[in-house]
């Protein structure tokens, strides 16, 4: 990709940003009802509940917020969550790193899954593997993610005992540091059933998309050709051809990695994982537009950011993309 | 009986057609569509079955009724706010421990001062009820406050401001293998999820560790804050000069002894040797200024009612701090003396200077440490985790458990599998069907189901700023029609008990057992709203003569 072409990208991404900001800021304000209801005493004066609206800014004209939002913004503050009290940046980077490593654990298992299980598809079409494992992929991406949750919980958890329920560490359970509370035993056992069952739901797009891709680069010549040049049916579909058929299916990870990121609320609300996807439900029942706000913003800015590296990416790998 | 005559039906025939003109011609106008405000079924399912019930009743009566659905806050905010604009709405008192003195209720729901922006929200103004309402407050004979309470209750049956519907019954659960089940206690009207339970709690074996759940995290975990669920924690942190007991009843704690010296004096004599949990001790200072923190109204609105009716708080001996009140108020000890948190001085008193020029309340502040001097310190505060606190040893009464450790489970089905498999091992909230948790307890002998009946109560509101609501007959005939056995039977699957009255008959000392009106009779409503004057035409309600429907509907 040129350095022209690269500009002009980065700055749609930003200018979608922008545009998403925005919308974010007037449909959280144009929802019925006081922000601050939940949150006011009726046994509070008039000059109690005005000094509320004014601590929260929405004393304000609507195009002032918008301004003060804004200049927040560029300055990299989200404001204050109502709930909570707490600026809403810290609340939501506290939380991403549960949804990180959440969705990227489940995109790692699903894709390799995903990758390997198409390619061997692939070579055995019209099999009995093929008749059997086909249908059963379409109906594991069919299911509800919550009802996957449970059947997983019942039997992992409450019928075998093997697995934590619920939450990402023990109750009680202390650690040195954030990092020694990310790589411990306790923490890996807690995201073994969530991230066990996003993989399941996810893994159906790229067995899919790469048993496709697969059949259609078995049918290029080069694979012929190693065909006859005497290479073996193992070396020809790993080696040749699913390198080939990839492409589409890494730029397929990158979207997913931005879509996962928001598409957590299921999973985690289900197995009570403490992540982004959990404030935001909270941040939405409770009417905490700076919360919700951030949580929409930080997850839209996922989607955007990783839609632009997968466009980077592509064009980096296939150059003819970007010629056309 | 001799049939009638051709021609006597016929002038008896031609008189009725007559009447019936008659009356049509001096009726109100038709009564405009009513308007029924609920939260989304998927929120609270009970209530919304409730709501249904009712429309269902009111149809009979020739009313057409539409139901509103409106997620809570903006249901709070339409409720609170805006008090002119809506008719009727589905509506919960939760119960908690200060409400176990009848004062909170009797007063504030009902008392004509609090119509325009307090409590009152039905807009309910009785000059009669006034007078019972401030005489129950300032009588300190607790025989005689409850004559007046009981009073108060039997008006507001005669006047209906609200139809009441149900006290909820509520199950919590405990692993009995884990704690030993005479230590859990259960609290009038609380349940078994209560201070002396956590306080007594015995543990069997080598677990000490007592894990409960909550369906939401914590939002503030804060001395002079009220927060649904940092409540119970703060209880525990930061202790209190009176506490209530099991049976609801205000006792001393952090006090030795609590007395009046007149109606507006009260002398409390303060235990000896306590400490705070970073060692320093209780001072009568911290206890002086503890009530005087909240009394700025503009940095700590939501403890301030607790505190606006002392005039002076002063150490006046040894051991002794004395409270000067502006006016009598009977409910003192529960509404203040148990409410109020005993804080460090020398941490607050910093923190309230920084904030004085700043729009930030105080309220809002989550002091770091959290030092109180109550029976369990603070350990962490992992949001949205959990909450850990442990034992404090130097507490003149510590607690018999180790760690308490409040978690986080979004997932409610997930709770009872949890409490199952012993991740947690006392269910402190269920929120769904409490036939689940009866279920559990019977597969499952290790666990102990207790359901209490709740001191809140559930009702629908009549707004009586607006027609036809500003009439006690027609208030009268809306309750009449609704059975609350049935109400409890249906929409609560059995786990409440019909509802008269704003003092729950979790508090049988206080509770006016007259005052239930079970209705259910169609009849009777008709009645009522026919000597009230109202009429039916064309299957539709109509006010009285003469009177003019004046709001649009909707």
């Amino acid at each position: 990709m040129s350095l022209k072409a690269l500009l002009q990208r980065l700055g749609q991404t930003v200018f979608i940003l922008w545009v998403v900001t925005t919308l974010l800021f007037f449909l959280f304000r144009l929802m019925p009802g006081s922000p601050l209801a939940a949150y006011i005493d009726p046994t509070m004066t008039a000059d109690q509940q005005a000094i509320l609206l004014h601590q929260f800014g929405l004393d304000q004209p609507l195009w002032k917020q918008y301004v003060l939002y804004l200049m927040n913004m560029a300055r990299g503050s989200l404001g204050v969550s109502f709930i909570y009290k707490e600026p809403v940046g810290g609340i939501l980077l506290a939380a991403l790193p549960n949804t990180l490593l959440l969705t990227l654990t489940s995109l790692l298992i699903a894709y390799a899954f995903g990758t390997l299980t198409g390619a061997l598809l692939a070579a055995r079409r019209g099999t009995w593997l093929e008749t059997v494992t086909l249908p059963a992929i379409l109906a594991t991406r069919a299911l509800p993610e919550f009802w996957l949750g449970m059947v997983l919980l019942a039997v992992f958890s409450f019928s075998m005992g093997l697995l934590p329920a619920g939450g990402a560490t023990s109750p009680g359970a202390s650690f040195p540091s954030a990092f020694a509370r990310y790589t411990s035993l306790d923490y890996l056992r807690h995201l073994m059933l969530p991230a066990l069952t996003l993989a399941i739901f996810l893994q159906g797009l790229p067995t899919l998309l790469m048993r496709s891709n697969m059949l259609e680069v078995m049918q290029e010549e080069f694979v012929v050709m190693s065909r006859i040049k005497g290479l073996s049916e193992w070396s020809i579909i790993m080696r040749h051809a699913a390198r080939n058929a990839l492409l589409p299916v890494a730029t397929a990870l990158a979207l997913g990695i931005g879509s996962s990121i928001g598409g957590n609320v299921v999973i985690e609300s289900v197995f009570s994982w403490p992540g982004l996807g959990r404030r935001l439900v909270e941040a939405v029942s409770g009417s905490d537009y700076p919360l919700a706000q951030g949580a929409f913003l930080m997850i839209a800015a996922a989607q955007i950011v990783m839609n632009c590296v997968a466009d980077v990416v592509y064009s980096t790998l296939d150059p003819r993309v970007g010629r056309r | 009986m001799k049939p009638l005559q051709p021609t006597r039906r016929a002038v008896l025939g031609g008189a009725l057609a007559l009447a019936s003109t008659a009356a049509r011609a001096e009726a109100g106008d038709a009564i405009r569509p009513l308007v029924l405000i609920c939260k989304p079924q998927a929120t609270d399912p009970a209530q919304y079955q409730a709501a249904q019930l009712c429309m269902q009743e009111w149809r009979k009566l020739g009313l057409k009724v539409t139901l509103q659905v409106l997620p809570a806050t903006q249901q709070s905010s339409v409720v609170w706010l805006n008090r002119t604009k809506w008719d009727m709405t589905t509506w919960e008192m939760v119960g908690r421990p200060e409400r176990s003195d009848p004062d909170e209720l009797v007063y504030s729901l009902f008392h004509s001062s609090l119509a325009q922006n307090g409590y009152d929200f039905v807009g309910y103004k009785s000059p009669e009820y006034d007078k019972l309402a401030e005489a129950q407050r300032a009588e300190e004979e607790r025989d005689k406050r409850a004559v007046l309470v009981k009073q108060a209750q039997m008006l507001i049956k005669k006047d209906q401001p609200y139809v009441y519907l149900v006290y909820p019954r509520r199950s919590m659960a405990f692993n009995a293998e884990v704690w030993d089940p005479a230590t859990v206690v259960e609290e009038a009207g609380i349940g078994i999820r209560n201070f002396w339970t956590f306080l007594q709690a015995k543990p069997l074996g080598a677990k000490k560790d007592m894990v409960l759940n909550s369906p939401q995290p914590i939002s503030n975990l804060q001395p002079v804050h009220m927060d649904a669920i940092g409540s119970w924690v703060s209880d525990l942190i930061w202790d209190h000069l009176m506490r209530v007991d099991i049976h609801g009843n205000p006792v001393p704690w952090a006090a030795e002894s609590v007395r009046w010296v007149d109606p507006v004096t009260v002398e409390a004599v303060i235990r000896d040797g306590m400490k705070f949990h970073d060692d320093t001790p209780v001072t009568l200072e911290d206890i002086q200024y503890s009530f005087q923190l909240p009394a700025n109204k503009n940095k700590t609105p939501q403890f301030y009612p607790n505190v606006a009716n002392i005039d002076q708080v002063t150490i006046t001996g040894p051991h002794t701090v004395t409270f000067k009140l502006k006016t009598p108020q009977a409910s003192f000890f529960t509404s203040t003396l148990s409410k109020i948190a005993i804080v460090p001085k020398h941490v607050w008193q910093p923190i309230v200077e920084k904030l004085a020029n700043t729009s930030q309340l105080v309220e809002d502040y989550n002091e770091p440490k959290m030092i109180g001097s109550g029976p369990f310190k603070f350990v962490h505060w992992r949001d949205p985790e959990e909450v850990m606190l442990t034992r404090f040893e130097g507490h003149w009464q510590p607690p018999k458990l180790e760690n308490w450790i409040l978690r986080t489970v979004s997932n409610q089905e997930a709770t009872l599998g949890m409490l199952r498999n012993d991740e947690i091992n006392f269910l402190a909230i269920f929120t769904g069907d409490p036939q689940n948790v009866a279920d559990l307890a019977k597969q499952e002998p290790k666990i102990k189901v207790v359901t209490t009946t709740d001191l809140g109560f559930q009702f629908i509101a009549m707004n009586e700023r607006r027609a036809p609501f500003d009439d006690p007959a027609f208030r009268m005939a809306l309750s009449e029609a609704i059975n609350r056995k049935i109400m409890a039977a249906a929409a609560w699957n059995g786990y409440a008990e019909p509802a008269g009255s704003c003092v729950s008959t979790a508090l049988p000392f206080w509770h006016a057992p007259d005052s239930l009106l079970m209705g259910g009779d169609i009849g009777k409503s008709k009645k009522i709203l026919a000597d009230a004057g109202y009429t039916l035409s064309g299957g539709q309600l109509h006010y009285p003569a003469g009177r003019k429907e004046e709001i649009t509907a909707g």
